[in-house]
């Protein structure tokens, strides 16, 4: 119950900012560009891609590079929207309040968690929608959508709980936003040379992020990457239970 | 009249706190009972906001124990939640809410049932004179109204014990003088400790002070048996400390 407290109050907070509107806004607008960009595209080259029944469609060509094209986003919103969530309670002294109300450290981090990861994965439902609304003119390959979505979905929340984790230990938000961006993009990259080279290392390759997230844009859904996505996000938030637990101790 | 009940509401048993290294808070002890109004008096860096921190709920003690009528407050979280109520030195609010709204949050982080939490509302808007600013940003508040507004925060509950940090801080006079006759009002319900480095505070809101020096309790008694010898007593520990504090 106090996590949902704790969520509904951090979600109200957010949405009564000009902040998250704002970054709202210019998300949606710029995936709204690029949506139409591929569009044209597909419809340009649609005379060419009948010919070939097993070509890509519009799944591969106009929505998943959509909702791909949100989780690149998200390397840079996530630790946006994440980086106010501890490290701006501590920065305005509200930290106390939240810690006197008796409230464990688990609910406190989770309802932070939630919060943040509801507004991200709002702003990916209405992304989702824009190559939504064309599905009755068009024949999307739904199986892989609903995998893609799913991927995108547990890449978001693994985001989330990187930008969670970084404010829990940061003394500051920008500290905070700028160690989640770090982070992410480390993991978003972690493999880049051996892909260009075509050198396949095991621990690197699975440890990064893109690694675990294509199967999925690709309709394949296999337990190792969504336990990839769920061991990440159960790490991050255990890493900032520990943090906020030792406030106590540590002050 | 309050009976006393078989253990104190609040007890502090040799309670001791470091932070950055150094020991803010060594072997404190002191007890408090329902209806009593206690002040915790001392120097800048006595370790009074350190103590009730570790009243509240908000920071552990490396050792000793906090106990709420016997039960042990770091092993029982909860107690701080529903017994409790904590306004610190720096009011904490939500600047972009409003105070209706502060307010409310702070309720269902309580775990106050809607109902409760409307009633509590609108009785520690009228008992603070918030009414009018109900609906006004909390972060557009002057000093004195967030003070109130941090006041209403931590009495939204009922609490049983009542912990104020330098309440008076920032307050013009007839603030000052509707605070004291505030924290008057609410002590026969509950226990009250009010930190302060101001004599005349401790004079006109406790019937009880505990001076802190050093992390230490240096004296603890009614304020009632011999002003002028606390005068005294304080006087002489400010001016230890300023000696101090110029060598340093």
């Amino acid at each position: 119950m106090s996590a949902l407290a704790v969520a509904r109050l951090d979600l109200k907070r957010l949405l009564v900012r000009p902040f998250a509107w704002t970054f709202a806004a210019i998300a949606l607008a710029v995936l709204a560009w690029t949506f139409l960009l591929d569009l044209n595209t597909f419809l340009v080259a649609q005379p060419k891609l009948v010919a070939n029944v097993s070509g890509p469609g519009f799944t591969d060509l106009v929505a998943v590079p959509q909702l791909l094209a949100y989780v690149q986003l998200c390397v840079l919103l996530a630790p946006l929207v994440t980086m106010h969530a501890l490290a701006g309670e501590r920065r305005a002294h509200t930290l106390p309040l939240l810690l006197a109300a008796g409230l464990p450290p688990t609910r406190l981090v989770l309802g932070k968690f939630f919060s943040a990861l509801l507004f991200l994965w709002v702003l990916l439902m209405v992304i989702a929608l824009m190559p939504l609304a064309l599905a009755h003119t068009t024949t999307p390959d739904w199986g892989q959508f609903a995998a893609a979505l799913f991927g995108c979905a547990l890449c978001v929340a693994a985001l989330t709980a990187i930008g969670i984790a970084c404010s829990a230990f940061a003394s500051h938000p920008a500290l905070a936003a700028a160690g989640a961006l770090l982070i992410a993009l480390i993991l978003a990259s972690l493999d880049i040379g051996a892909r260009a080279s075509g050198v396949g290392i095991g621990w690197l390759a699975y440890l990064s992020l893109p690694t675990h997230l294509t199967p999925l844009l690709h309709g394949i859904v296999a337990s190792v990457d969504v336990v990839y996505f769920l061991l990440l996000i159960v790490v991050a938030l255990a890493l900032a239970v520990r943090r906020v637990a030792a406030e106590k101790v540590r002050g | 009249m309050n009976l006393p009940s078989a253990s104190p509401l609040l007890q502090l048993d040799r309670v001791s706190r470091r932070l950055a290294g150094r020991e803010i808070v060594r072997e404190v002890s002191f007890s408090l009972n329902r209806g009593d109004v206690l002040g915790l008096l001392g120097v800048n860096g006595a370790g009074k906001s350190t103590t009730l921190a570790m009243i509240a709920g908000v920071l552990a003690p490396i050792s000793g124990v906090v106990r709420v009528e016997g039960c042990d407050l770091h092993e029982t979280p909860e107690l701080a939640r529903t017994r409790i109520g904590y306004l610190p030195e720096n009011v904490p609010l939500w600047p972009e809410l409003t105070v209706c709204e502060y307010l409310d949050a702070c309720g269902r982080l309580r775990g106050m049932a809607r109902a409760a939490r409307k009633a509590a509302i609108e009785r520690e808007l009228l008992r603070l004179d918030l009414a009018s600013m109900a609906h006004r940003l909390s972060g557009q508040l002057s000093l004195g109204q967030k003070r109130r507004v941090g006041l209403a925060q931590a009495l939204l509950h009922d609490p049983d014990l009542l912990v104020l940090d330098e309440p008076g801080n920032g307050l013009d006079p007839v603030q000052t003088a509707q605070l004291r006759e505030l924290i008057r009002g609410l002590s026969d319900q509950r226990a009250t400790i009010i930190s302060t480095h101001v004599l005349g505070e401790v004079e006109a809101m406790c019937d009880r002070v505990v001076i802190l020096h050093e992390g230490q309790v240096r004296h603890d008694a009614p304020i009632a048996t011999d002003r002028g010898a606390l005068d005294r007593l304080f006087l002489a520990i400010a001016r230890e400390y300023m000696v101090e504090s110029a060598a340093i």
